[in-house]
Order: C-alpha cells, then structure tokens, then sequence
C-alpha cells in the first residue's frame, strides 16, 4: 500500500468537505458547543451543590462529574463520522464518481485507506479541540475554586487517547458497509447513527457500574473497541472492492 | 494492442458478452456498435481492469487483465470515459482534473501542462476555476474527456461520448477524437451514432452479447448487397429495357417509375459502357446515380437478424 495515494485520496476528499457547509457547521459546531455546554453544566451544578460540601468533598463530586461528561466526547467522535462518511460514500456513489477513480491506478485498500482518512482526521479533530476547551474551562474553575487542576486525568486520558479514535474508526467503517446498500445521505446517516447505541449503552454502564476502577473499564472497552474496528475493518475491505462496488452496490 | 479471445462475462444467469474474439491494432479508432444492454459497457468494463471476466482472454499490450500487477500497468496506460462523467461536482474544473493527474502519477509540471493544454483545447481554460456542478452538460463531458486524457494514455476507452450532446457539442468532441486519432492513439469507442461511428472510425464491431460482425465501414456497408447503379430517364421504353437485359455486365434490372435500378459487380468498369448502350436504344438520360447502402441498414439487418436467431 503506497501512502502517498491514500493522502491524495484523503486530500481530495477534505476539499470537498470543505465547500460542504452542512458538514462544515457540523464540523466546528458540535464540539464547540459540547466543548463550552458540558462545563457549563459541570460548573453550574457544582456550585449549586457547593454550600454544604467540604473541599474534598467538593473535589470527589466535581472528579465524578468530569468522568462522567469524559464520556460525552466519545459519542461526538462516533456521530460526526456519521455526518461526513454519509457524503464521502454514499455522496461519490451518487455522483457516480467512483467508477472514473476505480479506473486510475490506485488499490482498493488504498483508495478506501484515504477516504476512511479523510472521514477520521476532521472528526477527530474537531472531537480533541472540544475536549481541550472542556479541559480548559474546568481546570479554570477548578484551580480558581479548589486550587488544584483536576484535568487532565488518566480516565480521560485513555478516554480521550483511545478510546475516541477507536470509535470514530468503528464509525467510519460501519459506514463504508452501510454505503454498499444504501443509496441516500439521510438514510445512511440515521443507520449510521446506530452505531452509537452500543457504545452509549457501553458508556453508561461504564460510568454508573462500581465493579471495575474506572481507567481499568476504560483500557477494557479500548479492547473490546480495538477487536470490533478489526472485525469491521475486514468487512469494509471486502465490501470495498472494485467487483463490488461496480456490479452490486445499488 | 487490445486483444480479446472468447471473452465471456455473465452476471448470475444472465450472459452480458458471450466469446468475444477481438483485435484492435496500435493507433485503430475502432467503433463498438450494439442496441442497449449488448454488452458494450460490461466489456469496456472488463478492459479497464475494472470488473472481471467470466471465462476467455484479454489483453491490453502485453498486459493480462486478470493479473492483480498487470491491472495496475493497465490502468495506467488507458484513459477510460465511463458513461457518467461522473465529476465533483463541488470542485473546480482544474482541481478535478489536477487530483485525476495525481492519482495517475503526472509529474507536477507535466501536470500542470496537461491541463493547460487540454483546457484550453476545449475551450474552458477561462473558467478552470468554475465549480463543475456550474457547468453544463456538454461542458462536463469535455472536462471528463480532458480527465481521461490527463495522463497522455496510449489508449483510449469512450463509453459512449457524445450521448446526451447537442449537435454541436457533439461536433467538438467528435473533432477532438479525430485530432486524437492523428496523434496515434488507439481509441476504443462505445457509441449508438452510426453516423459518428462511420465518420470517425477505421472499424466498426457490431455486438449483441455475441459480436456479429467486424470490419472497415465500407466492407460493412458493402457486405448487406452490391451497390447498384440508378439510371433516371425521361421515359422508360421497351427498347431501352431490352438493350439494358442485353447488356453483359448487368446482373439484374428493376424498373421503378422512371428509373431503372441496376446491380453489377464492377459499376467503375462497366456504367461508360452502358450508358452509351442507353444512349444508342434512344433513351434520354437525365442522370446516373450510385445507391449505397448505409450502415444504418447493415446495422439494422444484422441486429434484427440477431434476434430472430
Ligand atoms: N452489475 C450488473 N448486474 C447484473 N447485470 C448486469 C450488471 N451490469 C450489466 N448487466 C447486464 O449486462 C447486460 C449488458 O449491459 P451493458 O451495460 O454492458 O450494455 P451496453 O451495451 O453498455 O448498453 P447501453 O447501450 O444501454 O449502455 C445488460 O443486460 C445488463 O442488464
Ligand atoms: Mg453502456
């Protein structure tokens, strides 16, 4: 596999986000929004609750707090895919542009590398920059208040390290099999959204559960995630093929 | 430079190009003829590496479409016109075409050339900048036709070009193909224009999942019946009927209205001869024309032939 292939693939496909202002709001909008929303909440409920609380007690609600909302950035990760991989297949298979590209000598794998790419690198993105503004304004607060930095923690770090791209990965991928049988953006990004369910549910149990030390849980599910993107990664090689994709997606 | 032996191709039950046994030679614009659904796609398809074959043979050069390294030496020797442009529609007309020359490996400045060059040959050079969703359709087949072009193919595949063209689109890409073929390359054309077909191409094949005929398009034309020579005359008389049934060369006449309508095998040869036997029988000549058949019976008789079979 030449790299160098994939990232003019990649590039090609950045572009088009780029003038894709749907994409674009999405983009930027999102984790902004989480970004400033998620400590706004964490903030306001704890100085609601502050009055009776010791420091350290203080200090365990707000910790609790920031492991809970941790979560929230990895279902962001996990939509946002979603939202562009929808254009990125389904969209060149509308505008039936896949063929001409088939025809020029690039691999499959290649081609599927750069476009998966070109999928994961804006959302990843724009997930850490909601993360770091989230870190940001907790960490104000905390030190203001409580004179310490609460973030960033091991939690989040594993959280935000891998578990994050390994679900915008489970994402995109979920989509390039979701695209072989379905021929409109809409559609391909309400079943694409299915894919958060399970990590919802995963998150959920992870942060109400008392059997494991949260960084253990949060190691546990990057594997379980790691062993689904490779499961997966063999589905959308095998879907993505030239044979494929020219003679059965409809 | 393109060679197909029994190629086959079926999908489930259906066979979409049955034994197919082609030759195309280096620098031969050669026409590939077929009402709907004949297979012409599937096997421009196949050509280009694109989807595989059933059972036969195929080769582009020395390359063998059916080994995984020989695609990639394949893919890159050939420009392949889909049948849907199947541009980004939210790109720039450069932009398009510089991402397609990347991808085909044209070095930066060569690149840049190339795409000058073409742009400019098609005339859209002043709005390279143009999002291609701005453009119109003919428009859009040129820029797909630059795309195909963008990395100097040695060989050429136009899956029907001017489809959905206006006439005078259609004249430009049909002149841009017959400045291509002055320049060498082996251009491999899908079409449904018979009149395209015979202005711009050395051969024709004709094909209906099976190929049903192959040849120049004269040959073709030459082959569904002799040419026959039409004499107008003021009045056909008796006299003039029987000197013509004299008259050696001829194999058979007609009398329509005021016309006779006369087959011979070497009319060049012959016609000086018997227009002075006319002259002599007292017929009044008004003039002598040639009747040819066109492609367009020669197509319809085979393809009607074909579905009897
Ligand atoms: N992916 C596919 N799955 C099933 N059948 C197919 C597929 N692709 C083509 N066919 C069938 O193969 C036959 C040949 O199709 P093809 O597209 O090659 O015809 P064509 O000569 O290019 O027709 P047209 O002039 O309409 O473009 C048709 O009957 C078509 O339905
Ligand atoms: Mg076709």
């Amino acid at each position: 596999m030449r790299f160098a292939k994939s990232w003019i693939v990649a590039t090609k496909d950045l572009s088009v986000f780029k003038k894709n202002r749907y994409i674009l709001y999405s983009l930027i909008g999102l984790p902004l929004l989480m970004g400033i929303l998620i400590p706004g909440i964490l903030i306001f409920s704890l100085q609601a609750e502050s009055a009776g609380l010791t420091q350290a007690q203080l200090t365990e609600t707000a910790n609790m707090l920031i492991n809970l909302f941790t979560a929230y950035f990895v279902i962001i990760a996990a939509v946002l895919p979603t939202i562009i991989a929808s254009y990125s297949f389904v969209g060149e298979k509308l505008e039936k542009s896949l063929e001409p590209l088939l025809a020029t000598p690039t691999t499959d794998s290649e081609l599927l590398f750069g476009k998966s790419l070109a999928a994961f690198i804006p959302c990843v993105g724009a997930t850490y920059i909601g993360t770091a503004i989230f870190v940001v304004i907790v960490d104000v607060w905390s030190f203001t208040e409580l004179g310490v930095l609460l973030m960033p923690n091991p939690y989040w770090a594993i959280i935000i390290g891998a578990v994050t791209p390994l679900a915008c990965v489970l994402s995109v991928e979920a989509n390039v099999i979701i695209s072989s049988r379905v021929n409109d953006i809409r559609a391909a990004q309400q079943i694409g959204g299915l894919v958060i369910l399970p990590l919802l549910l995963v998150m959920i149990l992870a942060s109400t559960s008392q059997i494991f030390p949260l960084v253990t849980l949060a190691l546990i599910v990057s594997g379980a995630l790691a062993v689904a993107d490779l499961a997966l990664f063999y589905l959308a090689k095998a879907t993505f093929k030239r044979e494929e994709i020219l003679t059965k997606w409809k | 430079m393109i060679e197909t032996e029994n190629l086959t191709r079926k999908f489930g039950g259906l066979t979409a190009v049955e034994n197919l046994t082609l030759r195309v030679e280096e620098g031969e614009v050669f026409g590939f003829l077929g009402p709907n659904a004949a297979g012409k796609t599937t096997t421009v398809r196949m050509l280009c590496c694109l989807i595989s074959k059933t059972s036969g043979e195929a080769r582009i050069g020395d390359y063998h479409v059916d080994r995984e390294a020989d695609c990639l030496a394949i893919r890159k020797m050939v420009g392949f016109l889909p049948e849907n442009v199947g541009l980004y529609e939210n790109l720039s007309a450069y932009r398009n075409l510089d991402f397609y020359g990347k991808l085909y490996e044209v070095p930066d400045e060569k690149r840049r050339e190339n795409i000058e060059r073409l742009l400019k040959l098609l005339g859209i050079w002043d709005r390279r900048n143009d999002n291609v969703g701005d453009f119109s359709k003919g428009t859009k087949q040129k820029i797909a036709i630059a795309r195909a072009l963008i990395h100097e193919p040695k060989v050429l595949f136009l899956d029907e070009p001017t489809a959905n063209l206006d006439p005078e689109a259609s004249k430009t890409v049909r002149d841009f193909v017959l400045e291509l073929k002055k320049e060498k390359h082996t251009i491999f054309l899908n079409t449904h224009n018979l009149d395209e077909a015979e202005k711009l191409c050395d051969r024709i094949g004709i094909l209906k999942t099976r190929l049903i005929a192959v040849g120049a398009p004269t040959e073709l034309e030459r082959s569904l019946y002799n040419r026959k020579t039409i004499v107008h005359l003021q009045a056909v008389t008796a006299q003039v009927t029987e000197a013509v049934k004299q008259f050696n060369a001829v194999k058979s006449v007609r009398e329509v209205d005021n016309k006779l309508v006369l087959d011979m095998d070497h009319p060049e040869r012959d016609n000086p001869e018997l227009v002075r036997t006319i002259v002599a029988a007292g017929g009044d000549i008004q003039y002598v024309t040639e009747l040819k058949s066109t492609l367009e019976d020669v197509y319809l008789k085979l393809i009607r032939e074909a579905k009897t079979q």
